[in-house]
């Protein structure tokens, strides 16, 4: 984007030829000379498993807006590069693909490459890791059970039958569409973190991340194990702990419906 | 590391100024981020993967009254109750069988409703005795309210009637 603009930029004919091209690096804005600087304060929750008997503690960063790129993800990869390099988070893509920055900011759990930076600078912007996750380090929670739970679900497609052509298995388009808003999730684990139900029951309720997923290859018309994926659903605990909160369908950062899917899961198990 | 839990928690529950409680009070703190409030409802235990790291999580265990069966009823029972609400009114008159419907569907409501919170809150793994405790207190007041219904629909005028006088008053 920041190299887009400036590329177009040489070529307008009301710039000055000889304005000097700055060298920078991926996703800053170019500093324009004339502007106030835009210190905003960033608070990151900080805690080192080295030092485990010190508590978990904010900690204060102050960043000028008009050198930072737009998103959180910028922030932080700046904060990491210039200010403190001990500060640890995941990320991967930057663009909201791979699910691994999800963390909360200002108390909503979304992936931090996805967040823009509030532009007030008044108020300052809290980072926080997942809630109710366990923190390996600063921003990186433990997703070990998260993926176990994943893993229960069977999360591939079950088939015995070959089709007759001894080919693919076909799909039509009615029931691919079935599969749309499904397919999309990325597991960033924001829904299922943000689920009141998810924090108290985490053990054995399975969360609106897997059960969106679990959903995913229960509606997949190519899947034959319908039954047995229903059967290990149909107790107390895996999908019955949802209470219809929304928080899960209000927080995914991708826009998908987990609070949905349960409901249509619910529904599949009723009849 | 349970037992040590969930031994503190009954002793924060039950005697929350009882002074053998200041020994509990800084470990606590020292496990959790949330510590600051000196008094925690089931603090988070330090974490426990169960078998290895690639083992899928167990799949908890089914009860035909649990689950599928369980959520219908509690569904049929909540949409039964708007109609059963109004229709009394609606029609005018005193049904004593109208009544029993009624009592006995918000009498089950209540006890899914209350039940609900217990498995929500009190996990057996954590809390076997209180969940158990909860449980049985749950069907005890759940009797008493049926008995108490029973006799103020027998010898007394009646939820619906006692409703529209309470509402004509």
């Amino acid at each position: 984007m920041a190299s887009l603009r400036t590329t177009s930029r040489l070529f307008a004919a009301s710039r000055p030829m000889f304005r000097p091209v700055f060298a920078r690096t991926y996703a800053t804005v170019e500093p324009t000379p004339s502007e106030q600087p835009k210190m905003k304060t960033f608070k990151v929750y900080r805690w080192n498993p080295d030092q485990p008997s010190e508590k978990p503690q904010m900690q204060s960063y102050d960043l000028d807006l008009n050198k930072t790129g737009p998103m959180m993800l910028d922030a932080l990869i700046r904060i990491k590069n210039e200010l403190d390099p001990t500060l640890t988070f995941r990320r991967s893509c930057r663009e909201g693909i791979c699910g691994s920055c999800a963390m909360n900011i200002d108390g909503v759990n979304t992936l931090a490459c996805l967040c823009r930076i509030p532009t007030d600078t008044k108020t300052e912007s809290r980072i926080y890791p997942l809630p109710h996750t366990y923190v390996v380090k600063d921003l990186v929670p433990d997703m070990t059970h998260f993926y176990k739970q994943y893993k229960s679900i069977k999360p591939y497609l079950q088939r015995d039958t070959p089709t007759e052509d001894g080919l693919e298995f076909r799909q039509s388009p009615e029931d691919r569409k079935k599969l749309d808003g499904l397919y999309e999730c990325i597991l960033c684990a924001c829904c299922s973190t943000s689920c009141p139900s998810y924090w108290w029951n985490s053990e054995e309720y399975l969360g609106p991340a897997v059960l969106l997923q679990s959903f995913r290859w229960l509606a997949d018309s190519r899947d034959e194990k319908t039954a047995e994926r229903k059967a290990a659903l149909d107790n107390s605990m895996s999908v019955y702990r949802c209470h219809t909160i929304l928080n899960c369908t209000r927080t995914c950062p991708k826009g998908l419906n987990p609070g949905r899917a349960i409901a249509e899961i619910k529904k599949m198990l009723a009849v | 590391m349970a037992s040590f839990a969930r031994s503190s928690l009954l002793r924060q529950t039950l005697a929350p100024r009882a002074p053998f409680l200041q020994k509990n009070v800084g470990v606590s703190q020292v496990v959790a981020f949330h510590a600051s409030a000196k008094k925690q409802i089931l603090p988070p235990l330090p974490q426990s993967v169960q078998g290895t790291m690639n083992d899928p999580a167990p799949i908890p265990e089914t009860h035909p009254s649990e689950g599928s069966y369980h959520w219908s009823f509690e569904r049929l029972v909540c949409v039964g109750l708007v109609p059963l609400s109004f229709a009394p009114f609606a029609a005018g008159s005193l049904n004593p069988v109208m009544d029993a419907i009624l009592c006995s569907l918000l009498v089950a409501h209540s006890h899914i409703g209350f039940q609900a919170a217990i498995v929500d809150y009190f996990p057996p793994s954590r809390v076997p005795k209180f969940r158990a405790t909860c449980n049985w207190l749950l069907r005890a007041f759940t009797l008493t309210t049926a008995v108490g219904l029973y006799e103020f629909e027998t010898n007394d005028v009646g939820v619906t009637e006692a409703l529209r006088r309470i509402w004509t008053a």
